[in-house]
Protein backbone atom coordinates (compact mmCIF):
# COMPACT_ATOMS: atom_id res chain seq x y z
CA UNK A 1 0.00 0.00 0.00
CA UNK A 2 0.98 4.03 -0.85
CA UNK A 3 2.49 5.53 2.19
CA UNK A 4 -0.69 7.86 1.15
CA UNK A 5 -3.47 5.30 0.81
CA UNK A 6 -2.19 3.55 4.40
CA UNK A 7 -2.22 7.42 5.85
CA UNK A 8 -5.75 7.74 4.37
CA UNK A 9 -6.93 4.57 5.48
CA UNK A 10 -6.02 4.55 9.03
CA UNK A 11 -6.99 8.23 9.55
CA UNK A 12 -10.74 8.36 7.89
CA UNK A 13 -11.36 4.75 7.12
CA UNK A 14 -13.36 4.83 9.56
CA UNK A 15 -15.44 8.16 8.79
CA UNK A 16 -15.40 6.55 5.53
CA UNK A 17 -17.10 2.83 5.99
CA UNK A 18 -19.74 4.43 8.75
CA UNK A 19 -20.54 7.24 5.85
CA UNK A 20 -20.88 4.31 3.49
CA UNK A 21 -23.06 2.36 5.54
CA UNK A 22 -25.66 4.74 6.45
CA UNK A 23 -26.11 6.00 3.16
CA UNK A 24 -26.63 2.44 2.25
CA UNK A 25 -28.13 0.66 5.07
CA UNK A 26 -25.75 -2.56 4.40
CA UNK A 27 -22.83 -3.08 6.61
CA UNK A 28 -21.44 -5.85 3.79
CA UNK A 29 -22.22 -3.87 1.10
CA UNK A 30 -20.06 -1.11 2.80
CA UNK A 31 -16.94 -3.12 3.24
CA UNK A 32 -17.09 -4.28 -0.05
CA UNK A 33 -17.00 -1.08 -2.01
CA UNK A 34 -14.66 0.53 0.72
CA UNK A 35 -12.17 -2.26 0.42
CA UNK A 36 -12.57 -2.12 -4.06
CA UNK A 37 -12.00 1.58 -3.67
CA UNK A 38 -8.75 1.55 -1.76
CA UNK A 39 -7.87 -0.94 -5.01
CA UNK A 40 -8.89 1.50 -7.12
CA UNK A 41 -6.92 4.21 -5.30
CA UNK A 42 -3.71 2.20 -5.27
CA UNK A 43 -3.67 2.29 -9.34
CA UNK A 44 -4.86 6.30 -9.82
CA UNK A 45 -2.77 7.33 -6.80
CA UNK A 46 0.40 5.74 -8.20
CA UNK A 47 -0.13 7.74 -11.55
CA UNK A 48 -1.48 11.77 -10.51
CA UNK A 49 -0.39 11.51 -7.02
CA UNK A 50 -2.66 11.26 -3.97
CA UNK A 51 -5.68 13.75 -4.06
CA UNK A 52 -6.26 16.89 -2.15
CA UNK A 53 -8.40 15.04 -0.13
CA UNK A 54 -7.93 11.65 0.03
CA UNK A 55 -11.08 10.59 2.16
CA UNK A 56 -13.29 12.30 0.06
CA UNK A 57 -11.41 10.11 -3.14
CA UNK A 58 -12.52 6.99 -1.28
CA UNK A 59 -16.01 7.76 -0.53
CA UNK A 60 -16.96 8.96 -3.85
CA UNK A 61 -15.08 6.12 -5.18
CA UNK A 62 -16.60 3.23 -2.66
CA UNK A 63 -20.50 5.24 -3.40
CA UNK A 64 -19.82 4.40 -6.97
CA UNK A 65 -18.86 1.09 -6.59
CA UNK A 66 -21.37 0.73 -4.12
CA UNK A 67 -24.23 1.59 -7.00
CA UNK A 68 -22.56 -0.56 -9.03
CA UNK A 69 -22.69 -3.62 -6.70
CA UNK A 70 -26.35 -2.76 -6.41
CA UNK A 71 -27.08 -2.72 -10.05
CA UNK A 72 -25.09 -6.00 -10.82
CA UNK A 73 -27.56 -7.85 -7.79
CA UNK A 74 -30.86 -6.81 -9.44
CA UNK A 75 -29.26 -8.10 -12.67
CA UNK A 76 -28.67 -11.45 -10.98
CA UNK A 77 -32.10 -11.27 -9.31
CA UNK A 78 -33.51 -10.41 -12.86
CA UNK A 79 -34.99 -7.22 -12.40
CA UNK A 80 -34.33 -4.24 -14.78
CA UNK A 81 -30.82 -2.34 -13.98
CA UNK A 82 -31.22 1.24 -13.25
CA UNK A 83 -29.54 3.12 -16.52
CA UNK A 84 -25.84 2.70 -16.45
CA UNK A 85 -23.74 5.47 -15.13
CA UNK A 86 -20.87 6.66 -17.10
CA UNK A 87 -17.32 5.34 -15.64
CA UNK A 88 -16.01 9.11 -14.73
CA UNK A 89 -12.46 9.67 -14.97
CA UNK A 90 -10.42 10.07 -12.16
CA UNK A 91 -10.41 14.20 -12.54
CA UNK A 92 -14.28 14.01 -12.34
CA UNK A 93 -14.51 12.04 -8.85
CA UNK A 94 -11.17 14.80 -7.73
CA UNK A 95 -13.82 17.30 -8.87
CA UNK A 96 -16.72 15.84 -7.40
CA UNK A 97 -15.02 15.09 -3.75
CA UNK A 98 -14.66 18.55 -2.95
CA UNK A 99 -17.73 18.01 -0.39
CA UNK A 100 -17.60 17.25 3.56
CA UNK A 101 -17.78 13.13 4.39
CA UNK A 102 -20.99 13.41 6.65
CA UNK A 103 -19.39 11.74 10.19
CA UNK A 104 -21.86 9.01 10.68
CA UNK A 105 -19.58 6.80 12.78
CA UNK A 106 -21.98 7.39 15.75
CA UNK A 107 -24.71 5.67 14.04
CA UNK A 108 -22.64 2.76 12.93
CA UNK A 109 -21.84 2.39 16.78
CA UNK A 110 -25.44 2.04 17.78
CA UNK A 111 -25.94 -0.29 14.77
CA UNK A 112 -22.98 -2.12 16.32
CA UNK A 113 -24.16 -1.80 19.76
CA UNK A 114 -27.65 -2.59 19.40
CA UNK A 115 -29.32 -4.94 21.89
CA UNK A 116 -29.97 -7.48 19.47
CA UNK A 117 -26.72 -8.03 18.55
CA UNK A 118 -24.79 -10.89 20.81
CA UNK A 119 -22.78 -9.20 23.14
CA UNK A 120 -19.89 -11.24 22.69
CA UNK A 121 -20.05 -9.83 18.64
CA UNK A 122 -20.92 -5.66 19.36
CA UNK A 123 -16.80 -4.85 20.51
CA UNK A 124 -15.48 -6.90 17.55
CA UNK A 125 -17.98 -5.30 14.98
CA UNK A 126 -17.59 -1.93 16.44
CA UNK A 127 -13.71 -2.12 16.21
CA UNK A 128 -14.07 -3.61 13.18
CA UNK A 129 -16.37 -1.61 11.14
CA UNK A 130 -16.03 1.75 13.13
CA UNK A 131 -11.86 1.36 13.91
CA UNK A 132 -11.42 -0.22 10.91
CA UNK A 133 -8.85 -3.12 12.72
CA UNK A 134 -8.33 -6.54 10.80
CA UNK A 135 -10.15 -9.61 12.04
CA UNK A 136 -6.71 -10.95 12.48
CA UNK A 137 -5.66 -8.29 14.65
CA UNK A 138 -9.40 -8.19 16.49
CA UNK A 139 -8.98 -12.00 16.67
CA UNK A 140 -4.81 -11.01 18.97
CA UNK A 141 -6.74 -8.80 20.76
CA UNK A 142 -9.47 -11.21 21.80
CA UNK A 143 -8.03 -14.19 21.97
CA UNK A 144 -9.59 -16.16 19.88
CA UNK A 145 -8.93 -17.42 15.94
CA UNK A 146 -9.65 -15.70 13.05
CA UNK A 147 -12.33 -17.76 11.51
CA UNK A 148 -14.22 -17.59 15.31
CA UNK A 149 -14.11 -14.12 15.09
CA UNK A 150 -14.93 -13.88 11.28
CA UNK A 151 -17.67 -16.69 11.73
CA UNK A 152 -18.90 -13.90 14.64
CA UNK A 153 -18.82 -10.97 12.75
CA UNK A 154 -21.12 -12.66 9.49
CA UNK A 155 -23.83 -13.67 12.01
CA UNK A 156 -24.25 -10.27 13.55
CA UNK A 157 -23.79 -8.41 10.27
CA UNK A 158 -26.00 -10.95 8.91
CA UNK A 159 -28.67 -10.20 12.12
CA UNK A 160 -28.37 -6.70 11.41
CA UNK A 161 -29.77 -6.79 7.77
CA UNK A 162 -32.07 -9.37 8.44
CA UNK A 163 -33.81 -8.30 11.32
CA UNK A 164 -34.20 -5.09 10.46
CA UNK A 165 -31.78 -3.47 13.02
CA UNK A 166 -32.29 0.44 12.05
CA UNK A 167 -28.91 2.80 10.89
CA UNK A 168 -30.41 5.81 13.24
CA UNK A 169 -29.13 7.14 16.88
CA UNK A 170 -32.08 6.08 19.26
CA UNK A 171 -34.22 8.23 20.34
CA UNK A 172 -34.05 9.60 23.92
CA UNK A 173 -36.88 6.98 25.61
CA UNK A 174 -34.23 4.24 24.22
CA UNK A 175 -31.41 6.08 25.69
CA UNK A 176 -30.68 4.34 29.29
CA UNK A 177 -30.49 0.56 27.85
CA UNK A 178 -28.68 1.61 24.73
CA UNK A 179 -26.42 3.54 25.80
CA UNK A 180 -25.13 1.28 28.33
CA UNK A 181 -24.42 -1.22 25.46
CA UNK A 182 -22.40 1.59 24.11
CA UNK A 183 -20.55 2.04 26.83
CA UNK A 184 -19.54 -1.14 27.66
CA UNK A 185 -18.76 -2.39 23.96
CA UNK A 186 -16.31 0.99 24.39
CA UNK A 187 -15.26 -0.30 27.30
CA UNK A 188 -14.21 -3.52 26.10
CA UNK A 189 -12.46 -1.92 23.38
CA UNK A 190 -10.42 0.46 25.35
CA UNK A 191 -9.59 -2.09 27.95
CA UNK A 192 -7.81 -3.87 24.86
CA UNK A 193 -5.83 -0.63 23.94
CA UNK A 194 -4.73 0.05 27.53
CA UNK A 195 -3.33 -3.24 28.04
CA UNK A 196 -0.95 -2.33 25.21
CA UNK A 197 1.34 0.23 27.37
CA UNK A 198 3.68 0.87 25.03
CA UNK A 199 1.04 1.64 22.37
CA UNK A 200 2.73 0.16 20.01
CA UNK A 201 0.71 -3.07 19.33
CA UNK A 202 -2.62 -3.73 16.80
CA UNK A 203 -5.00 -1.93 19.03
CA UNK A 204 -2.62 1.25 19.36
CA UNK A 205 -4.80 2.81 16.84
CA UNK A 206 -8.06 2.53 18.77
CA UNK A 207 -7.00 4.64 22.08
CA UNK A 208 -7.56 7.61 20.25
CA UNK A 209 -10.67 6.60 18.29
CA UNK A 210 -12.47 5.75 21.87
CA UNK A 211 -11.20 8.95 23.46
CA UNK A 212 -12.61 10.58 20.31
CA UNK A 213 -16.19 8.99 20.33
CA UNK A 214 -16.98 8.88 23.84
CA UNK A 215 -16.38 12.72 23.27
CA UNK A 216 -18.94 12.73 20.80
CA UNK A 217 -21.02 10.73 22.90
CA UNK A 218 -20.78 13.19 25.52
CA UNK A 219 -22.04 15.82 23.56
CA UNK A 220 -24.87 13.62 21.99
CA UNK A 221 -26.03 13.07 25.54
CA UNK A 222 -25.33 15.89 28.30
CA UNK A 223 -27.34 14.80 30.71
CA UNK A 224 -25.98 11.17 30.92
CA UNK A 225 -23.65 11.11 34.02
CA UNK A 226 -22.39 8.09 33.08
CA UNK A 227 -21.16 8.85 29.37
CA UNK A 228 -19.48 11.64 30.95
CA UNK A 229 -17.65 9.53 33.31
CA UNK A 230 -16.44 6.82 30.77
CA UNK A 231 -15.27 9.98 28.77
CA UNK A 232 -13.18 11.21 31.67
CA UNK A 233 -12.07 8.00 32.90
CA UNK A 234 -10.31 7.52 29.27
CA UNK A 235 -8.54 10.70 29.65
CA UNK A 236 -7.08 10.26 33.03
CA UNK A 237 -6.29 6.42 31.86
CA UNK A 238 -4.94 8.47 28.22
CA UNK A 239 -3.26 10.93 30.06
CA UNK A 240 -0.90 8.14 31.87
CA UNK A 241 -0.20 6.42 28.99
CA UNK A 242 3.60 8.31 28.58
CA UNK A 243 4.80 7.39 32.07
CA UNK A 244 3.36 3.52 32.16
CA UNK A 245 6.74 2.35 30.82
CA UNK A 246 10.36 2.68 32.61
CA UNK A 247 13.44 3.45 30.21
CA UNK A 248 13.83 -0.14 30.22
CA UNK A 249 10.54 -0.80 28.68
CA UNK A 250 9.42 -2.44 32.14
CA UNK A 251 6.27 -1.61 33.32
CA UNK A 252 5.50 1.32 36.28
CA UNK A 253 2.52 0.75 38.78
CA UNK A 254 0.51 3.76 39.13
CA UNK A 255 2.10 5.37 42.33
CA UNK A 256 5.52 5.08 41.24
CA UNK A 257 4.91 7.01 37.73
CA UNK A 258 6.83 10.30 37.14
CA UNK A 259 3.60 12.21 37.32
CA UNK A 260 5.49 15.40 35.59
CA UNK A 261 5.30 12.99 32.19
CA UNK A 262 1.56 13.17 32.21
CA UNK A 263 -0.49 14.59 30.06
CA UNK A 264 -1.83 17.78 31.73
CA UNK A 265 -4.43 18.60 28.79
CA UNK A 266 -6.19 15.22 29.24
CA UNK A 267 -6.58 15.35 33.10
CA UNK A 268 -7.68 19.06 33.12
CA UNK A 269 -10.27 17.60 30.00
CA UNK A 270 -11.22 14.32 31.88
CA UNK A 271 -11.78 16.93 35.13
CA UNK A 272 -13.93 19.01 33.35
CA UNK A 273 -15.70 15.76 32.09
CA UNK A 274 -15.83 14.33 35.51
CA UNK A 275 -17.64 17.65 37.24
CA UNK A 276 -20.20 17.27 34.78
CA UNK A 277 -21.09 13.78 35.98
CA UNK A 278 -21.29 14.32 39.53
CA UNK A 279 -24.79 15.20 40.89
CA UNK A 280 -27.38 12.63 42.31
CA UNK A 281 -25.80 8.82 43.50
CA UNK A 282 -22.88 8.40 41.42
CA UNK A 283 -22.98 5.10 38.84
CA UNK A 284 -20.21 2.58 38.77
CA UNK A 285 -18.27 4.50 36.02
CA UNK A 286 -18.28 7.67 37.60
CA UNK A 287 -16.93 5.92 40.65
CA UNK A 288 -14.38 4.52 38.35
CA UNK A 289 -13.50 7.89 37.35
CA UNK A 290 -13.44 9.51 40.33
CA UNK A 291 -10.69 6.80 41.75
CA UNK A 292 -8.86 7.78 38.25
CA UNK A 293 -9.37 11.23 38.80
CA UNK A 294 -7.76 10.81 42.68
CA UNK A 295 -4.29 8.61 41.26
CA UNK A 296 -4.13 11.79 39.15
CA UNK A 297 -4.26 14.56 41.62
CA UNK A 298 -0.60 13.23 42.46
CA UNK A 299 0.19 15.65 39.92
CA UNK A 300 -0.71 18.88 41.69
CA UNK A 301 -0.61 17.77 45.27
CA UNK A 302 2.71 15.17 45.20
CA UNK A 303 0.62 12.64 47.34
CA UNK A 304 -1.74 9.54 46.63
CA UNK A 305 -4.97 10.10 48.60
CA UNK A 306 -5.11 6.53 49.68
CA UNK A 307 -8.07 6.61 52.05
CA UNK A 308 -10.11 8.46 49.65
CA UNK A 309 -9.49 5.94 46.98
CA UNK A 310 -10.43 3.48 49.14
CA UNK A 311 -13.47 5.28 49.99
CA UNK A 312 -14.38 5.12 46.69
CA UNK A 313 -13.06 1.29 46.20
CA UNK A 314 -16.04 0.62 48.83
CA UNK A 315 -18.75 2.58 47.23
CA UNK A 316 -18.04 0.27 43.92
CA UNK A 317 -17.78 -2.23 45.70
CA UNK A 318 -21.31 -2.41 46.31
CA UNK A 319 -22.71 -1.76 42.71
CA UNK A 320 -20.07 -4.12 41.18
CA UNK A 321 -19.16 -6.64 43.74
CA UNK A 322 -16.81 -8.63 41.59
CA UNK A 323 -12.87 -10.00 41.81
CA UNK A 324 -11.68 -6.95 39.83
CA UNK A 325 -12.74 -4.60 42.01
CA UNK A 326 -12.46 -6.63 45.38
CA UNK A 327 -8.87 -7.25 44.13
CA UNK A 328 -8.59 -3.44 43.34
CA UNK A 329 -10.12 -2.32 46.75
CA UNK A 330 -7.58 -4.59 48.38
CA UNK A 331 -4.56 -2.86 46.99
CA UNK A 332 -5.87 0.32 48.21
CA UNK A 333 -6.50 -0.95 51.82
CA UNK A 334 -2.65 -2.03 52.07
CA UNK A 335 -1.81 1.57 51.08
CA UNK A 336 -4.26 3.30 53.26
CA UNK A 337 -4.47 0.77 56.35
CA UNK A 338 -0.69 -1.52 55.90
CA UNK A 339 0.60 -4.11 53.73
CA UNK A 340 -0.85 -7.06 56.19
CA UNK A 341 -4.47 -5.40 55.98
CA UNK A 342 -4.32 -5.96 52.04
CA UNK A 343 -2.70 -9.47 52.00
CA UNK A 344 -5.42 -10.19 54.39
CA UNK A 345 -7.91 -9.12 52.12
CA UNK A 346 -6.22 -10.39 48.85
CA UNK A 347 -5.65 -13.89 50.83
CA UNK A 348 -9.78 -13.88 51.15
CA UNK A 349 -9.96 -13.69 47.39
CA UNK A 350 -8.02 -16.69 47.15
CA UNK A 351 -8.66 -19.93 45.13
CA UNK A 352 -8.05 -22.39 42.78
CA UNK A 353 -9.62 -19.53 39.47
CA UNK A 354 -7.58 -16.90 41.43
CA UNK A 355 -4.39 -18.31 41.37
CA UNK A 356 -4.79 -18.50 37.62
CA UNK A 357 -5.45 -14.72 37.63
CA UNK A 358 -2.16 -12.64 36.94
CA UNK A 359 -3.00 -9.71 38.70
CA UNK A 360 -4.49 -11.65 41.88
CA UNK A 361 -0.61 -13.38 41.61
CA UNK A 362 1.12 -10.24 41.68
CA UNK A 363 -0.84 -8.23 43.82
CA UNK A 364 0.02 -11.42 46.60
CA UNK A 365 3.62 -11.40 45.66
CA UNK A 366 4.02 -7.61 46.18
CA UNK A 367 2.09 -7.46 49.43
CA UNK A 368 4.48 -10.88 50.75
CA UNK A 369 7.26 -8.86 49.78
CA UNK A 370 6.51 -5.26 51.41
CA UNK A 371 6.16 -7.58 54.11
CA UNK A 372 9.28 -9.07 54.62
CA UNK A 373 8.20 -12.49 53.60
CA UNK A 374 10.87 -12.97 50.96
CA UNK A 375 10.83 -17.03 50.38
CA UNK A 376 6.70 -16.72 50.00
CA UNK A 377 7.30 -13.38 47.77
CA UNK A 378 9.68 -15.21 45.60
CA UNK A 379 7.70 -18.14 44.48
CA UNK A 380 4.57 -16.06 44.48
CA UNK A 381 6.62 -13.99 41.78
CA UNK A 382 7.59 -17.04 40.17
CA UNK A 383 3.44 -18.38 39.99
CA UNK A 384 3.11 -14.77 38.06
CA UNK A 385 5.51 -14.87 35.51
CA UNK A 386 4.30 -18.69 35.23
CA UNK A 387 0.78 -17.26 34.04
CA UNK A 388 2.62 -15.56 30.60
CA UNK A 389 2.49 -11.92 31.41
CA UNK A 390 3.32 -9.18 28.72
CA UNK A 391 6.82 -8.28 27.94
CA UNK A 392 6.48 -4.67 30.46
CA UNK A 393 4.99 -6.82 33.08
CA UNK A 394 7.46 -9.68 32.71
CA UNK A 395 10.30 -7.20 33.30
CA UNK A 396 8.95 -5.68 36.25
CA UNK A 397 7.86 -8.70 38.00
CA UNK A 398 11.55 -10.22 37.20
CA UNK A 399 12.72 -7.28 38.67
CA UNK A 400 10.77 -7.34 41.89
CA UNK A 401 11.27 -10.47 42.27
CA UNK A 402 15.14 -10.10 42.50
CA UNK A 403 14.29 -7.57 45.10
CA UNK A 404 12.32 -9.68 47.26
CA UNK B 1 -40.61 -4.48 7.52
CA UNK B 2 -43.37 -6.81 8.38
CA UNK B 3 -42.59 -8.40 12.25
CA UNK B 4 -44.51 -11.50 14.06
CA UNK B 5 -44.42 -10.93 17.92
CA UNK B 6 -45.01 -14.60 19.08
CA UNK B 7 -46.31 -14.60 23.28
CA UNK B 8 -44.36 -17.75 25.24
CA UNK B 9 -46.25 -17.55 28.34
CA UNK B 10 -47.04 -20.31 31.04
CA UNK B 11 -50.43 -20.64 30.33
CA UNK B 12 -51.05 -22.66 33.46
CA UNK B 13 -51.64 -18.65 34.66
CA UNK B 14 -54.71 -18.23 32.69
CA UNK B 15 -56.61 -21.19 34.15
CA UNK B 16 -57.50 -18.21 36.55
CA UNK B 17 -60.84 -16.74 35.23
CA UNK B 18 -60.26 -13.17 36.47
CA UNK B 19 -56.42 -13.13 35.03
CA UNK B 20 -57.73 -14.61 31.71
CA UNK B 21 -60.22 -11.54 31.41
CA UNK B 22 -57.90 -8.68 32.44
CA UNK B 23 -55.01 -9.88 29.83
CA UNK B 24 -58.49 -10.15 27.08
CA UNK B 25 -58.88 -6.44 28.26
CA UNK B 26 -55.15 -5.29 27.61
CA UNK B 27 -55.19 -7.44 24.24
CA UNK B 28 -57.65 -5.15 23.28
CA UNK B 29 -56.32 -2.37 24.08
CA UNK B 30 -53.27 -2.87 22.70
CA UNK B 31 -54.43 -4.26 19.67
CA UNK B 32 -56.73 -1.64 19.04
CA UNK B 33 -53.69 0.75 19.80
CA UNK B 34 -52.56 -1.68 16.60
CA UNK B 35 -54.80 -0.81 14.08
CA UNK B 36 -54.88 2.55 14.89
CA UNK B 37 -51.73 3.37 13.90
CA UNK B 38 -52.49 0.88 11.16
CA UNK B 39 -49.89 -1.10 11.92
CA UNK B 40 -51.70 -3.97 12.52
CA UNK B 41 -51.36 -6.90 9.94
CA UNK B 42 -53.20 -9.94 11.90
CA UNK B 43 -52.85 -12.08 14.72
CA UNK B 44 -54.88 -14.46 17.18
CA UNK B 45 -54.65 -16.16 20.76
CA UNK B 46 -53.95 -19.84 20.38
CA UNK B 47 -55.93 -22.21 22.03
CA UNK B 48 -54.46 -24.40 24.90
CA UNK B 49 -51.09 -26.35 23.95
CA UNK B 50 -53.38 -29.10 25.28
CA UNK B 51 -54.96 -28.94 21.63
CA UNK B 52 -52.11 -29.11 19.89
CA UNK B 53 -51.23 -31.95 17.12
CA UNK B 54 -48.03 -32.09 15.49
CA UNK B 55 -46.87 -33.82 12.48
CA UNK B 56 -43.27 -34.81 11.64
CA UNK B 57 -41.21 -35.94 9.16
CA UNK B 58 -38.28 -38.13 9.75
CA UNK B 59 -36.50 -40.63 7.30
CA UNK B 60 -39.28 -39.29 4.95
CA UNK B 61 -42.35 -40.67 6.96
CA UNK B 62 -44.62 -37.93 8.09
CA UNK B 63 -46.20 -39.06 11.71
CA UNK B 64 -48.70 -37.54 13.95
CA UNK B 65 -48.30 -36.93 17.38
CA UNK B 66 -49.87 -35.96 20.45
CA UNK B 67 -48.51 -32.02 22.10
CA UNK B 68 -46.57 -29.29 20.79
CA UNK B 69 -43.34 -29.67 18.71
CA UNK B 70 -41.41 -29.48 22.20
CA UNK B 71 -42.86 -29.01 26.11
CA UNK B 72 -41.50 -25.97 27.02
CA UNK B 73 -42.27 -24.31 30.60
CA UNK B 74 -43.29 -21.26 28.24
CA UNK B 75 -45.60 -22.29 25.37
CA UNK B 76 -47.00 -20.46 21.87
CA UNK B 77 -50.11 -18.44 23.18
CA UNK B 78 -50.67 -16.04 20.29
CA UNK B 79 -49.03 -13.81 17.51
CA UNK B 80 -49.11 -10.57 16.53
CA UNK B 81 -48.24 -9.95 12.81
CA UNK B 82 -47.47 -6.08 12.47
CA UNK B 83 -45.90 -3.90 10.04
CA UNK B 84 -43.13 -1.70 11.26
CA UNK B 85 -40.39 0.53 10.21
CA UNK B 86 -37.61 -1.69 11.42
CA UNK B 87 -36.93 -3.53 14.39
CA UNK B 88 -36.98 -0.95 16.91
CA UNK B 89 -40.26 0.02 15.89
CA UNK B 90 -41.26 -3.65 16.65
CA UNK B 91 -39.19 -4.02 19.78
CA UNK B 92 -41.07 -0.62 20.82
CA UNK B 93 -44.44 -2.48 20.27
CA UNK B 94 -42.80 -5.81 21.62
CA UNK B 95 -42.52 -3.95 25.09
CA UNK B 96 -45.77 -2.77 25.30
CA UNK B 97 -47.62 -6.21 24.73
CA UNK B 98 -49.13 -7.32 27.50
CA UNK B 99 -48.38 -10.29 29.95
CA UNK B 100 -49.76 -11.33 32.68
CA UNK B 101 -46.50 -12.47 34.92
CA UNK B 102 -43.54 -13.71 33.58
CA UNK B 103 -43.09 -14.47 29.64
CA UNK B 104 -41.36 -13.77 26.73
CA UNK B 105 -42.43 -12.19 23.12
CA UNK B 106 -40.07 -13.26 20.15
CA UNK B 107 -39.52 -11.04 17.37
CA UNK B 108 -38.99 -12.06 13.94
CA UNK B 109 -39.39 -10.56 10.75
CA UNK B 110 -41.39 -12.05 7.69
CA UNK B 111 -39.46 -13.15 5.02
CA UNK B 112 -41.02 -11.36 2.84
Amino acid sequence: MSAALERAVREAGGRVRAALAARFRDLDLAEEAFAEACLAALSAWSETGPPRDPAAWLYTAASRRALDLIRRARVRAGLRPDPVAPVPTPEEIAAEADQPIPDERLRLIFVCCHPAVAPDARAALTLRLVCGLSTAEIAAAFLTTEPTLAQRLVRAKRKISEAGVPFEVPGRDAWPERMDAVLSTLEVAYAKAYEDAAGVGAHAEFAGEVLRLSALLADLAPEDREVHAFAALVRFAEARRPARLDETGAMLPLDEQDAALWDARLIGEGEALLRRATGGPPGPRALQAAIHAAHCSRLRTGVTPWPDILALYDALLKLRPDPVVRLNRAVALAEAAGPQAGLAEVEALGGAQAERWLPWRAAQAHLLARLGLSDQARAAFDAALALDPAPAERLYLERRRALA
Amino acid sequence: MQYGLFIYEDERIYEDEAVYKAILAEHDKFSGELAASGKLRGGSELKSVRTATTVRQKDGQRTVHDGPFAETREQLGGFYLIEAEDLDEALAWARKLPLAAEGSVEVRPLNT
